[in-house]
């Protein structure tokens, strides 16, 4: 009895932690990649397609701090190259990198306002997209002899410039609906 | 500080991951394992797809009834541009029978004891007045026209020139209580007086007893008096008043022209009445 009574009864906090971390991480992780693949490729904004996984991981990294920003962006660039066709890894190298710069606003005063997130998705979208511009051009090199040639101006001003347009407005979106599961999220673990 | 190195070592760590697979997915060393994760994606993708699809298809919907619209209305402008183009052609042809008709008026009346033109013209106006029964037309003396001058259709009489003006005319209807035309029945050959009466039918008076006048006869003019030719058709018969303690007998006359639709008129020109007859209203034609 008291061997029965020592052992507990519920799961631990660290591991209702953990699950409450990764579970939703999966589902709106998962949900990001699938919409983005079908739903969002129809968007189509002077031939650039809003990036939701970009914005979402951003928002993340602000609301939760640079470690799950990374995170998120690992296993979401995972997503997105598979279903994409993309070079496994492209994506995810290029989300977390921009993880950094979005990791500094969760200090910042202005987290709480969503023009902070635009700002910084506006950053981030040129480097996200020229990390992959970049990893395009060298991975012809990683596989063996020769290259692709990748035209940087024209990428930047075709894709990359509508693409941010596109990104802002959908952070401005989708923050406010992540930093209200972020706040659920913090709700469930002070339980 | 130790959270930020442990940020940091994830970082690295994740991103050595993320190259390694780079490396290994470029290689196509992975290519196996991408296509199990593809399989098992395989469902939620087509599933989404899907649901894109009708998205777009609602969009596509949406944006093909506002295109729709847009061309609604302008096939609409064009419809409404047709319509009015047939009315006008309509009209135009309508008018040209028309006028057809009051040529072959004149072809088919060669015994009539005017020569020359007769002038086709274009009513203006109905009568402007209750107590005057006219109609302006849009000939005057300019074009020839002359008080008194006969004005018919090609159903019949219509009245004579009363005023005319330097490019317009008015023409004294048959019906106006001023007018006196001096008629015959064709039937019977029995003269009388066609008077027009306000906001009634015109009567031929003074039509001698004797010979019975029957409904339905047809009232032409004799000549006689020369303010009209003769041979134009008045109106016909459509009551008789008959009294034998009176010395003449009368009959209401239906005009044979329908003077509240007229639309063409013709003068004629060649036609010089009796000298006093259109300057006097009470003088019988």
């Amino acid at each position: 009895m008291a061997r029965r009574a020592g052992r507990p009864r519920f799961p631990s906090p660290a591991t209702s932690r953990e699950r409450t971390g990764v579970y939703p991480a999966l589902i709106v992780l998962g949900l990001t990649v699938l919409i983005q693949a079908t739903l969002s490729a129809r968007l189509r904004f002077f031939g650039a397609s809003p990036n939701l996984l970009l914005a979402i991981v951003v928002s993340w990294s602000m609301l939760r701090g640079f470690s799950q920003g990374i995170l998120w962006g690992f296993i979401g660039g995972l997503g997105i190259d598979l279903v994409s066709g993309m070079p496994l890894g492209a994506s995810s190298l290029a989300l977390m990198s921009v993880c950094t710069l979005a990791g500094l606003g969760k200090s910042s005063v202005f987290a709480a306002n969503v023009l902070l997130p635009m700002s910084i998705v506006a950053l981030a979208t040129p480097i996200h997209g020229w990390i992959i511009l970049l990893t395009l051009q060298i991975q012809p090199a990683l596989a063996g002899p020769g290259g692709v040639s990748v035209n940087w101006l024209d990428s930047t001003a075709r894709i990359i410039a509508p693409e941010l347009a596109l990104n802002v407005l959908t952070i401005a979106l989708l923050y406010p609906l992540l930093r209200r599961l972020s706040a659920a999220l913090n709700a469930g673990r002070a339980e | 500080m130790s959270r930020v190195s442990g940020s940091t070592l994830l970082f690295f760590g994740l991103a050595a991951v993320a190259m390694t697979l780079l490396i290994l997915s470029s290689a196509g060393q992975l290519a196996p394992a991408e296509g199990l994760a593809m399989r098992a994606a395989r469902p939620f993708l087509l599933a989404f797809n899907g649901i894109g699809r009708q998205m777009s298809n609602v969009f596509t919907t949406a944006r093909d009834l506002a295109s729709l619209r847009a061309r609604t209305q302008q096939l609409q402008t064009q419809v409404d541009t047709l319509t009015i183009e047939n009315q006008q052609l309509q009209e135009l042809q309508n008018e040209n029978a028309r006028l057809r008709e009051l040529l072959r008026f004149r072809q088919l009346n060669p015994t009539y004891d005017f020569k020359g033109g007769q002038v086709i013209a274009r009513v203006l106006s109905p009568g402007p007045s209750n107590y005057l029964s006219t109609i302006a037309i849009d000939l005057g003396a300019e074009h020839g026209i002359q008080p008194g001058m006969p004005v018919v259709t090609e159903a019949g009489l219509v009245g004579r020139i009363h005023k005319v003006g330097p490019a317009s005319s008015t023409v004294l209807l048959l019906t106006d209580p001023s007018s006196g035309i001096q008629a015959l029945l064709r039937l019977k050959r029995q003269v009388g007086v066609v008077m027009g009466r306000a906001g009634a039918l015109p009567t031929m008076d003074f039509i001698p007893q004797g010979e019975k006048v029957s409904v339905g006869d047809v009232a032409i003019t004799s000549g006689l008096g020369g303010a009209f030719p003769k041979n134009i058709v008045i109106g016909q018969v459509v009551e008789v008043h008959q009294r034998d303690y009176e010395m003449f007998q009368s009959a209401t006359l239906r005009p044979s022209v329908n003077l509240d639709r007229l639309e063409f008129v013709l003068v004629i020109t060649n036609f010089k009445p009796m000298p006093g007859q259109p300057d006097d209203p009470e003088s019988v034609g």
